[in-house]
């Protein structure tokens, strides 16, 4: 991510705060494509992520000011918001037991977006991220997408696992430490 | 000031995916409340990884009514006001009420503490009465919601005119047949000195006025019609350019049509 755009982003936020309703439809625009493949890929359910991204984006209307710039980015805030309301939805649904059987199915590297027109540009790096993320250590690969894309917590993918918190914890880290040095710089200014 | 270890950049990448337990959780924010120039950067790193990791999904579609879902909801609450689910914020603060003593040995005392009181429950009142109130507004979104959700909703995209000063007008409108409800979202509504939008239904050819449009600054109205008539004649909406007060008769708009969308389903 440039700069500039954490600075855009977080422009956004501070209108919000004023209740500039343009400045949520921007950062709206801007993220939900994102928000709503990952919601989706929790939920397994379009109806399901919809609503949850309108419950998403209403916090955000609301609780603006609980973003902390010192803890990440505006992106990464919004991401950890929507995953948290999907697991919520999640829950109430009673439908977990069911997504985590799934999953064990479905852990393979994402195939390839479908609409070449959303963007050339968030496909390349997509496609980067794929090959990269094909190149981890496969422990490593495995405790980030079962704990990111299935929404389980550290202490739920180490018993999955059956290896040590701490594992998990180091299997982590060193999996996105890893990423950054297979990707270009630019992906992480 | 707690030092900084290298376990907090393990946690600190859970934090960036949001897989961290509450323990670990509330350990890192603790630190992190202190101040740590490693974490806050590990953690910037770590949440552009997150949002890469993201962008990796196959993308996929929206609709495109969730948009005016999101903006008619905003457009009725505040920024800033409380959450009505639990959402992992930090909870609204609660006036604390004491209960108060039997006897007092200053009269004066007692005396204070009792306005105290009476001062603290009026606050607490008071802000019962804006959860209230909160709650209201809500259950009135959630029911012109409901119009946008509903199983045989029709839908109308509403295109500018050739008579349209600006291409930017656009609207969306939504009708539930089963209630009679409808709600239009428009953009690019501002209107000039002196004029006011009116907005209008048209049955058989014929239009019936539904009310002047009221637009924010930027040129962004909601409209809700608690009734707009039998569904099965309404062919579709329109908005003309009026006198200030609107057409002098509701069913012949006078100045220029410049949007209309025909109703469909």
């Amino acid at each position: 991510m440039a700069e500039s755009e954490q600075d855009r982003d977080v422009a956004c936020l501070l209108r919000i705060q004023t209740g500039d309703t343009r400045a949520l439809g921007e950062l709206f625009d801007r993220y939900t494509p994102l928000l709503y493949s990952f919601v989706k890929r929790i939920l397994k359910s379009g109806a399901d992520a919809e609503d949850t991204l309108q419950d998403v984006w209403i916090q955000v209307w609301r609780r603006s000011t609980t973003f902390d710039p010192r803890r990440g980015t505006v992106a990464g805030w919004l991401l950890t918001v929507a995953r948290s309301r999907a697991l919520d939805r999640y829950r109430s649904l009673s439908s977990r037991r069911n997504a985590e059987t799934r999953s064990e199915t479905e852990s393979a590297p994402p195939p390839a977006p479908r609409d070449p027109a959303t963007a050339a540009v968030a496909g390349q790096t997509g496609e980067r991220v794929r090959e990269a993320l094909a190149q981890l250590d496969p422990k490593q690969r495995q405790a980030i997408e079962i704990a990111y894309f299935d929404g389980l917590s550290q202490s739920e993918v180490a018993a999955r696992l059956a290896v040590p918190l701490g594992t998990v914890k180091s299997w982590t880290r060193q999996g996105l430490m890893r990423l950054r040095e297979l990707l270009p710089a630019e992906e992480w200014t | 000031m707690s030092l900084h270890r290298d376990d907090y950049i393990d946690l600190c990448a859970g934090y960036a995916l949001g897989s961290l337990d509450e323990g670990d959780r509330v350990r890192l924010e603790r630190h992190l409340d202190e101040g740590c120039e490693a974490c806050e950067k590990a953690l910037h790193d770590f949440s552009i990884g997150a949002k890469l990791l993201a962008g990796s999904l196959p993308a996929e579609t929206v609709g495109s009514a969730l948009r005016d879902r999101v903006m008619i909801a905003a457009g009725s609450i505040r920024p800033g006001a409380p959450a009505t689910t639990g959402d992992g914020a930090e909870p609204a603060k609660v006036l604390k009420l004491e209960r108060p003593r039997r006897t007092f040995a200053f009269p004066a005392l007692g005396w204070g503490l009792a306005a105290a009181f009476a001062i603290a429950a009026a606050l607490f009142w008071s802000k019962l009465e804006t959860a209230r109130t909160d709650l209201v507004k809500l259950r009135e979104e959630q029911r012109w919601a409901a119009v946008m959700n509903a199983p045989g909703a029709r839908l109308a995209q509403l295109a500018p005119t050739p008579q349209a000063a600006a291409a930017s007008f656009k609207g969306r409108a939504f009708v539930d047949p089963a209630t009679r409800r409808a709600v239009l979202v428009l953009d690019g509504v501002t209107a000039p000195a002196g004029r006011d939008f009116e907005l209008w239904a048209i049955r058989g050819g014929a239009p019936k006025a539904l009310g002047l449009v009221h637009a924010d600054a930027s040129g962004h109205a909601v409209v809700r019609l608690e009734d707009v008539g039998d569904p099965a004649t309404l062919a579709a909406f329109a908005v003309s350019l009026e006198p200030k007060g609107g057409a002098p008769t509701p069913d012949a708009p006078t100045g220029p049509v410049v949007l209309v969308g025909k109703v469909e389903g």
